[in-house]
């Protein structure tokens, strides 16, 4: 019997991929992130909030993930940007090479900021590098303080978490400080904005701090 | 439900590593025995459904019967540690 050391990264191959797209990211100064979030947790109707406010000047474009039908890429072109639905047909996450040929066509230097909604999922996107800047992630108050406890990687690898449907809050049992408590035990250093893409409540915060990291450069 | 998609993804490593190893050693037959990876609590894989999809990908195939062994990494690791071969 020989033991062999083997290096590396089990997923090299989307590892490889994602460093190409980082890499074509950076050259073209797009700002890329990658939003992810249970299903219902918001991600599409916070995107929509976010289109909406932006200028139509504005060189944003959104890449959105879903495992059948296009439906949310029909919500999100009503603002006028260019938007692709990515059809996973199955797979539970979004991967470098689905972003690589959603993108194909796509002048990146026309680009200046590109949002990629991942499937509806708060584990298996985890494990996915997609190039992106930052991942970003939702977490509804309708779903429960401790899924940051539950579901840390996610938690743990996202430089924000967007705490998303806080008009609810009068009618759920949610504990909006414990669920923050819970994501910076996992994840001390993570930012976090309350909104609402309901009622618009908190939404500054959450463009604000997009812009902020936009203009600190794709590599922050 | 991603662990079919890693679990592929070691194999087709396995076959790589493998091979590998055959061309560096004067082309002597070796077989995969068993196949080492670190996984971190933060890596957001589940260790015994990455294992159950392991088998069932191994079952049937000319890797039968591959062994992973799987230990704890650190953070959000998720990396080949080490492969076993013999030769028969």
């Amino acid at each position: 019997m020989t033991r062999v050391p083997m290096e590396g990264k089990v997923l090299n191959e989307n590892e490889r991929a994602a460093a190409g797209l980082r890499e074509e990211f950076a050259r073209h100064g797009v700002f890329a992130v990658n939003l992810i979030g249970s299903p219902g947790s918001g991600k599409t109707a916070l995107l929509e909030r976010t289109l909406e406010s932006y200028d139509p000047s504005r060189r944003v474009a959104v890449l959105t993930g879903d495992i059948q039908t296009d439906a949310d890429a029909a919500r999100l072109q009503r603002y006028g940007f260019p938007v692709r639905q990515i059809t996973t047909a199955g797979a539970c996450h979004l991967d470098a090479r689905m972003v690589r040929r959603a993108l194909e066509g796509w002048d990146l230097a026309s680009i200046d900021q590109l949002f990629i909604e991942n499937v509806g999922n708060q584990v298996c996107p985890t494990s996915y590098d997609l190039g992106e800047a930052h991942k970003i992630v939702l977490l509804s108050v309708t779903e429960g303080e401790e899924k940051p406890l539950k579901y840390p990687g996610i938690f743990f690898k996202s430089a924000l978490m967007a705490m998303t449907k806080i008009d609810l809050l009068p009618y759920v049992p949610f504990r909006p400080e414990l669920a923050e408590a819970n994501a910076r035990s996992i994840h001390p250093d993570i930012e976090i904005v309350r909104l609402s893409s309901t009622t618009k409540v908190g939404l500054d915060g959450w463009l604000q701090w997009i812009d902020a990291r936009a203009a600190a450069g794709v590599h922050a | 439900m991603h662990e079919v998609g890693i679990a592929s993804g070691i194999l087709d490593a396995v076959r790589t590593e493998t091979a590998v190893y055959q061309s560096a050693n004067a082309h002597q037959p070796a077989r995969a025995v068993k196949v080492g990876v670190r996984i971190g609590a933060m890596a957001g894989i589940d260790p015994e459904s990455l294992a159950f999809c392991f088998e069932a990908l191994v079952k049937g195939t000319d890797l039968e019967p591959l062994e992973l062994a799987i230990e704890p990494g650190r953070a959000d690791e998720l990396e080949f540690a080490y492969l076993e071969l013999e030769q028969p």
